[in-house]
């Protein structure tokens, strides 16, 4: 099935995705009646680029606007502000045909698979649906991949799972059909959401085999968001860190992991927990527990939790994202300057 | 005295294909205080250990047998025995659950922070609702979440704003057990710290005992006291965790133990268990891990070994276990 390739591409720009100061806000009032007056911040003003076969990493705290980031990159959400630019063209030239050609390059995989998938849909006709709708392929083409992409993410004997419905399988089982779902188009460019959050290391690990393989054969991207440390240095070449809707740090992904800056980027590597019942962890450098996005106070995002705050923060604005080493940036008065 | 005793439970669900063998003989004790671990392969049978204690099961499901023995200190009671609304009693506010699945438990048409102040009304009835709101902002702020936010419905929340807004739901009735499926992976490190040790507290508080599921054996190495090893819908191992990470004897744990990608030194080889995982349709004979195990014999793969203390609190089906240092077999 040549036709699975829509390869032939004319490379516009170095990179597969640019995103320039992207906000995202969402109203957080009750809302029922007259004018919104609160806003969640969810991503506010974040910019970052992904070169054609990279993968680029996204972690924070649980909240901070990784999955919102996502969304509004394929086109799920609409921006509040700013710009996405796919392979050198405006994502909004793709709205001529309903975002159709954009989504056969651009694909999602959900965080949550109990949520993504469609409840009347056999795991045949979820895997199949986008071969379908791009009309790639006859219906023996399509069962004959289908089973190729249940055998690599670990779902076997294909023929015990292709005919179940999503309510049939366990949470880790959903999270591969949902992967399989994502890859079937061969897209150029994948935003993957904590893809194997469910899975144990044995069958994780064939799993990102297989999304590093794809990405070697096609010159695949991902934008690859995670709360596992260890599967980012793996997946990715670099790994930006949010907070409160905005990156505070990014850099190579080993730079990062020897060297953060950061306080907040440290405090997470602190607290990563260590596969031994006799192990006694550090505590993790930070203030206080619940960070709060509703209409943040103009100064540094992370000031309520930071353990080397001074004044200065404070009274100024959100610090920039600054170089502080050779593609190494952080955003933070007392160690970027 | 255990507060909740397994006996050989056993639930298969019937497919067009035949029976999925989800859980196959699953018996253990869990005493008031204590935290299980149970860990295993993805679709080897957790959830479903869960929602046949809990009674929670899909249609085709077929219970096939078993005993699940609950004593909260008023005597015992065989739960799989009691009519349901009998067993309603014991949801929630003796056993209740995390679940897998966010939606599960929250409703996408109620506020979050409703929901909550209507579990702990409908259990503890002569609360007012402003002491019932008081008490859900205490535990909003105990998982990490802005009380602000309580009059949100679910879809304005993120992924692991959701799964903290169930762990609240969780606490909010004080139960005897919990039973947490993968309650934590939506959620970064930092927080995902905070509430393990936020739980650790109030089960330390209310001598309460948990269960915890999880495919990340870092978490279950900081939250367990043992460890249940699970394989193709039974349990292949069961020890102290100690036991359990230092001195496996199951090849299955040994190899889930010996290798695990980490943040820190070289970049090892990522690790696999080779061959496929099993399947339950229709699952190997004799030892459901001897087409994959490094110590098969021809025992092995003919025969079913049984679960035995093979020394006090320590269980082990397998006929050709691990050896132990210096041990010649
Ligand atoms: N539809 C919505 N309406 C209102 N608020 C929203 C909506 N979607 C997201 N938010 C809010 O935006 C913020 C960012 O949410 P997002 O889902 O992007 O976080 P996340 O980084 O993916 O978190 P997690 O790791 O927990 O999944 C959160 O405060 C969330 O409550
Ligand atoms: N309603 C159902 N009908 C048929 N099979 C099912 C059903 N629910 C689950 N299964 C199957 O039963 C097995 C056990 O599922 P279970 O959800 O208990 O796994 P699990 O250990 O919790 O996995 P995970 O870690 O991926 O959540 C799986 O192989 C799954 O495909
Ligand atoms: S019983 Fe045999 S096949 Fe099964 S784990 Fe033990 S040694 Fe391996
Ligand atoms: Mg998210
Ligand atoms: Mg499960």
């Amino acid at each position: 099935m040549s036709e699975y390739v829509p390869d032939e591409r004319t490379v516009k720009s170095e990179y597969i995705l640019e995103v320039k100061n992207l906000k995202k806000y969402f109203p957080a009032d009750r809302g029922l009646f007259g004018r919104v007056k609160h806003f969640v911040h969810a991503v506010d003003d974040v910019t970052f680029e992904i070169k054609h076969g990279e993968s680029l990493g996204l972690v924070g705290e649980s909240g901070c606007g990784k999955t919102t980031t996502g969304k509004v990159i394929v086109a799920l959400e609409v921006p509040t502000d700013g710009e996405i630019i796919l392979d050198g063209i405006g994502i909004e030239e793709y709205a001529v045909d309903g975002f159709k050609e954009y989504h056969r390059k651009v694909q999602m995989i959900f965080q949550d698979p109990y949520e993504s998938l469609n409840p009347r849909m056999t795991v045949f006709d979820i895997i199949a649906e986008p071969l379908n709708i791009h009309g790639i392929g006859n219906l023996k083409e399509r069962e004959e991949k289908v089973a190729e992409l249940l055998q690599e993410v670990g779902l076997t004997p294909p023929s015990s799972f292709m005919w179940r419905y999503p309510h049939e399988l366990s949470g880790g089982q959903r999270q591969r059909v949902a992967i399989a779902r994502a890859l079937v188009l061969n897209p150029t460019f994948v935003v993957a959401d904590e893809p194997t959050s469910m899975l144990d290391v044995s069958v994780r690990t064939g799993v990102m085999e297989l999304m590093m393989k794809l990405r070697e054969i096609h010159n695949m991207s991902y934008l690859y968001i995670t709360h596992d440390l260890a599967v980012a240095r793996y997946m990715c070449e670099r790994i930006a860190v949010m907070y409160l809707g905005k990156i505070v740090e990014l850099a190579e992904t080993e730079e990062l992991l020897k060297n953060p800056i950061h306080p907040y980027t440290k405090a997470l590597l602190t607290a990563v927990p260590v596969p031994d019942p006799e192990y006694k962890k550090g505590e993790p450098d930070i203030m206080g527990s619940v960070s709060k996005p509703v209409d943040p106070p103009p100064r540094c995002r992370f000031y309520d939790r930071c353990p080397i705050r001074t004044e200065r923060c404070a009274k100024e604005d959100h610090p920039p994202l600054k170089e502080v080493a050779p593609d190494h940036f952080v955003s933070c008065y007392e160690v970027s300057e | 005295m255990p507060v909740l005793s397994v006996r050989d439970l056993v639930m298969h669900y019937k497919t067009k294909m035949g029976y999925v063998k989800a859980v196959d003989g699953i018996s253990f004790d869990l005493n008031a205080g204590e935290s299980l671990g149970i860990v295993g392969e993805s679709g080897c049978g957790k959830t479903s250990v869960s929602m046949t204690i809990l009674r929670l099961l899909p249609d085709n499901a077929e219970f096939r047998g078993g005993h699940v023995y609950f004593n909260d200190g008023s005597g015992e009671v065989d739960l799989v025995t009691l009519p349901e609304d009998e067993m309603r009693k014991y949801r929630w506010k003796g056993i209740s659950m995390i679940f897998q699945a966010a939606m599960n438990s929250l409703n996408p048409v109620y506020r979050v922070g409703d929901q909550i102040v209507e579990a702990i009304l409908n259990h503890y009835p002569d609360t007012t609702i402003d002491e019932a709101r008081k008490k859900v902002a205490e535990l909003f702020e105990l998982v990490g979440l802005d009380p602000k936010r309580m009059d949100q419905y679910p879809h304005q929340y993120s992924g692991g704003m959701k799964q903290r807004a169930v762990i609240a739901l969780a606490l909010s009735c004080d139960p005897k057990v919990i039973i947490a499926d993968e309650p934590t992976t939506a959620l970064d490190v930092i927080v995902q710290d905070k509430i393990l040790k936020e739980m650790k507290k109030i089960q330390k508080k209310l001598n309460m005992a948990m269960i915890y599921i999880s495919h990340d054996i870092a978490v279950i190495a900081e939250v367990s006291d043992k460890i249940a090893v699970m394989y193709a819908g039974k349990f292949v191992e069961l020890a102290d965790s100690i036991t359990i990470f230092k001195r496996p004897r199951h090849p299955y744990t040994f190899g889930l133990m010996s290798s695990f990608p980490s943040i820190t030194g070289e970049k090892k080889k990522l690790f696999t268990i080779p061959g496929e995982p099993p399947n339950l349709l229709n699952p190997p004979k004799g030892c459901r891990f001897a087409p994959r195990c490094f110590n098969a014999t021809e025992k092995c793969r003919r025969e079913d070994p049984p679960f035995l203390e093979i020394e006090p609190d320590h269980y082990l089906a397998c006929w050709n276990p691990v050896k132990r240092e210096g041990e010649e077999k």
